[in-house]
């Protein structure tokens, strides 16, 4: 299956659809576990491609006999950029992401039944959409991996009055995170920069408060030992554990948050860790 | 057995160079068509490179951290003669075999 | 000019042989690389033709050796590469441009017939176009769509073109060099499923580079052929001659212009013919040869000259291709047709 959101006999969410580009990738021949569907989610101004194809990700699991499910965030990669800021709201992205997965053929964890359930994969923005996902379908979803994982929403803090500013008129942005998370997002052509702006501010709305909402399945929190962007992971890990879940945490040597997605360490444990 | 230097390609996007991360094969692997070679990072994104064919790499060029243009080696294959092709495979001239048998008398008028 | 051949050359000029065993796919390589030397202004270019050598290795070690701006890539648009190539000829160079494979051509037509097959008639002589453009051709590699077609007829249709296709490594050495050497256009189509088999390649002297060339006597039938499948009527007539039937093999070579006095030769001698080709039977090469036939040897023609060709649908997929292209069987079925003729 793949192909944007819109066939008829797939459902949509309020009433309305996203327009969400989702692919359903099968295991590589011959190498199928019959194991649950495992989700991945993206970063922010990336894509399922840049996130989890070129990096290797997509082949590795299909070669670990794993069905991949892939979406491009709204305002990313191949999906359409909605007008309405309620799109881009995580608790709208959840709830389109659990529509999709459903239609995609994941079902409830049951006892006994390794087909049963659902594992993610997020990274970055998509570790806390995993993180948040986890803790509301508690029934879904099986055992999660986070990558790059930060307990504040960095795009929380983000100046959005600076960064529209500086396309209107150019005017410096002082905010060096703003800089920074900008500079990213216009290094990419392809990036419609508007519906990033959208997603910010629909963030800014729900701000990330993992204390709120803690999943208790089984988790891996992995990040690069140089990534700025994830030094509270131990705070996250924490607060999973207090709440009783089993966590794990990898730190791998030498990356930083833009260059750990490409790991093979990073890969090798994700794989492991949800081949159970 | 000939030599197919590999360069590192367009990366697009306007890419020039790319920093080696890791490389995931050693000089004298045998490779398949599409197995990483090696991880990259650009100033956009990180990447795994997949070789473009099968053969032995015989040479890498940067460690990690060192930074390559695009254009300049990346990897050097050896590979056998008769298969130095890219696309297709190189046809095997076997003995000729038959099923029809010619009958004829050859009247010389 | 990769290291390999390089070697062999040079091994072969220690001991002043007159000829070097070599690959179709090298022997086009030594061509290529001495064109460029004793001619600055022949440029070579395509697809893949400078940084990579060519995916069929054609052009490789050319850019290194004669610099980039005589051996280059070229944007992936086939009507691109042959417009430079008449902006390149109007300005006084020799392009030797490549189409990655014979399907590829199709977008480039309009440059092709439109303006390279007729500027020279356009401009009354005055802007020639010296373009040899050479066309990896016809099937036999497993390759998928467009990699696998035979488009002589259309080429040979276009006055103003003329069309060559050599079969083994000596003639494709020679007749690359006498293509690019004159001042018409010439497309030159390589058979791609003979690239890699070896023959002895005469340095001193090619031999005649015009016409067709007789490459197996015979008495009893002449088999017309050209590109790859010479090698196979070559093995028919080896098999026919188990069945006391002694087979002429033609390669035609030129495929415009036709060596219609070779064809009255051989077949005023065998007084039977059957014409191979992979391209389709309707409106193919094998007709224009069976008339060429006809009309000089009509009078001692013992059967109908037949015909044993691809079929009349779109070139198949690779693991098709062993029914699709004229093989073994087939071809004797084809002389078994002629010999059985009886008239009334």
């Amino acid at each position: 299956m793949s192909g944007r959101h819109t066939e008829e006999h797939i459902h949509t969410v309020e009433g309305t659809d996203p327009h969400l580009f989702v692919e359903v990738h099968e295991p590589a021949e011959g190498t199928d576990t019959g194991l649950r569907p495992v989700l991945l989610l993206h970063g922010f101004s990336s894509s399922t491609k840049l996130n989890w194809g070129d990096t290797g990700w997509i082949s590795t699991l299909k070669s670990a006999g794993r069905r991949v499910i892939t979406v491009d965030l709204p305002g990313h990669g191949q999906s359409s950029s909605p007008e309405d800021l309620d799109s881009y709201s995580p608790s709208r992205i959840r709830a389109d992401l659990l529509q999709i997965v459903a239609d995609a053929g994941a079902r409830p964890v049951r006892a006994g039944d390794p087909a049963s359930g659902l594992d993610v994969i997020g990274y970055s923005l998509g570790s806390r959409l995993a993180w948040e996902f986890g803790a509301t379908q508690p029934e879904l979803v099986h055992r999660l991996v986070l990558g790059g994982p930060n307990k504040e929403d960095p795009l929380a803090s983000f100046d959005l009055a600076a960064a529209q500013r500086y396309l209107a008129d150019g005017t410096p942005i002082e905010d060096e995170s703003t800089a920074g998370l900008l500079k990213m997002a216009q290094l990419l052509p392809s990036n419609d920069l508007f519906a990033l702006l959208s997603l910010i501010e629909a963030i800014k709305g729900e701000p990330f408060d993992p204390a709120e909402a803690v999943p208790h399945m089984p988790m891996l929190l992995v990040a690069g030992d140089k990534d700025e962007r994830a030094v509270t992971m131990p705070e996250l890990a924490s607060i999973a554990a207090r709440a009783g879940g089993m966590v794990e945490q990898l730190l791998v040597p030498g990356r930083n948050h833009s260059n750990a997605v490409t790991s093979r360490v990073f890969k090798d444990a994700a794989v492991a860790f949800l081949g159970v | 057995m000939a030599e197919i230097s590999f360069p590192l390609p367009d990366l697009g996007e306007g890419l020039i160079e790319a920093t080696v991360l890791d490389w995931l094969v050693s000089p004298g692997d045998q490779v398949e068509r599409n197995q990483p070679l090696v991880e990259l990072e650009t100033s956009k994104s990180a990447l795994e490179l997949p070789s473009p064919q099968a053969g032995k790499v015989i040479r890498i060029h940067g460690a990690p951290g060192e930074t390559i243009n695009v254009g300049e080696p990346l990897v050097v294959f050896e590979v056998p003669d008769n298969t130095a092709g890219i696309v297709g495979t190189v046809p095997q001239d076997d003995a000729p075999k038959r099923r029809v048998r010619l009958s004829a008398v050859l009247d010389e008028d | 000019m990769s290291e390999s051949t390089t070697a062999i050359l040079e091994a072969a000029a220690a001991t002043e042989t007159q000829s070097v065993k070599l690959s179709m796919q090298q022997a086009l390589n030594r061509a290529l690389d001495e064109i460029l030397s004793n001619d600055p202004k022949t440029v070579v270019f395509g697809e893949d033709c400078g940084q990579l050598g060519g995916v069929f290795r054609i052009t490789d070690g050319l850019q290194a050796k004669h610099g980039g701006s005589r051996v280059f890539d070229t944007p992936l648009a086939e009507s691109g590469i042959l417009g430079m190539s008449v902006g390149l000829a109007m300005a006084g160079f020799h392009p030797i441009p490549e189409v990655q494979f014979d399907g590829f051509a199709y977008p480039a037509i309009n440059q092709i017939v439109c303006q390279i097959a007729r500027m020279n008639y356009r401009s009354r002589g005055t802007l020639p176009m010296p373009i040899t453009l050479r066309v990896p051709s016809f099937g036999g590699i497993r390759a998928p769509e467009h990699h696998g077609e035979s488009l002589e007829a259309l080429f040979a249709h276009v006055p103003g073109l003329k069309v060559v296709s050599p079969s083994d490594p000596h003639d494709a050495y020679h007749l690359l060099k006498y293509a690019a050497s004159r001042p018409d256009p010439v497309i030159f189509m390589e058979p791609k499923s003979r690239y890699w088999q070896k023959g002895d390649v005469g340095t001193s002297d090619g031999g005649t580079l015009t016409g067709a060339r007789v490459v197996r006597p015979g008495r009893h039938l002449t088999l017309v052929a050209w590109g790859a499948m010479v090698a196979r009527c070559l093995q028919v007539a080896e098999l026919a001659a188990e069945d006391g039937i002694d087979v002429e093999v033609l390669d035609l070579r030129w495929l415009k212009p036709i060596d219609a006095e070779a064809l009255a030769t051989s077949v005023g001698k065998t007084r039977r013919a059957v014409v191979v080709h992979e391209a389709p039977l309707t409106s193919g090469l094998g007709a224009e040869v069976a008339q060429l036939i006809t009309q000089s040897c009509f009078d001692t023609l013992k059967a109908p000259v037949e015909r044993v060709t691809g079929f009349d649908v779109p070139y198949p997929s690779g693991d098709l291709e062993d029914e699709y292209i004229p093989n073994i069987d087939r071809i004797l079925l084809g002389i078994q047709r002629v010999l059985e003729y009886r008239r009334g």
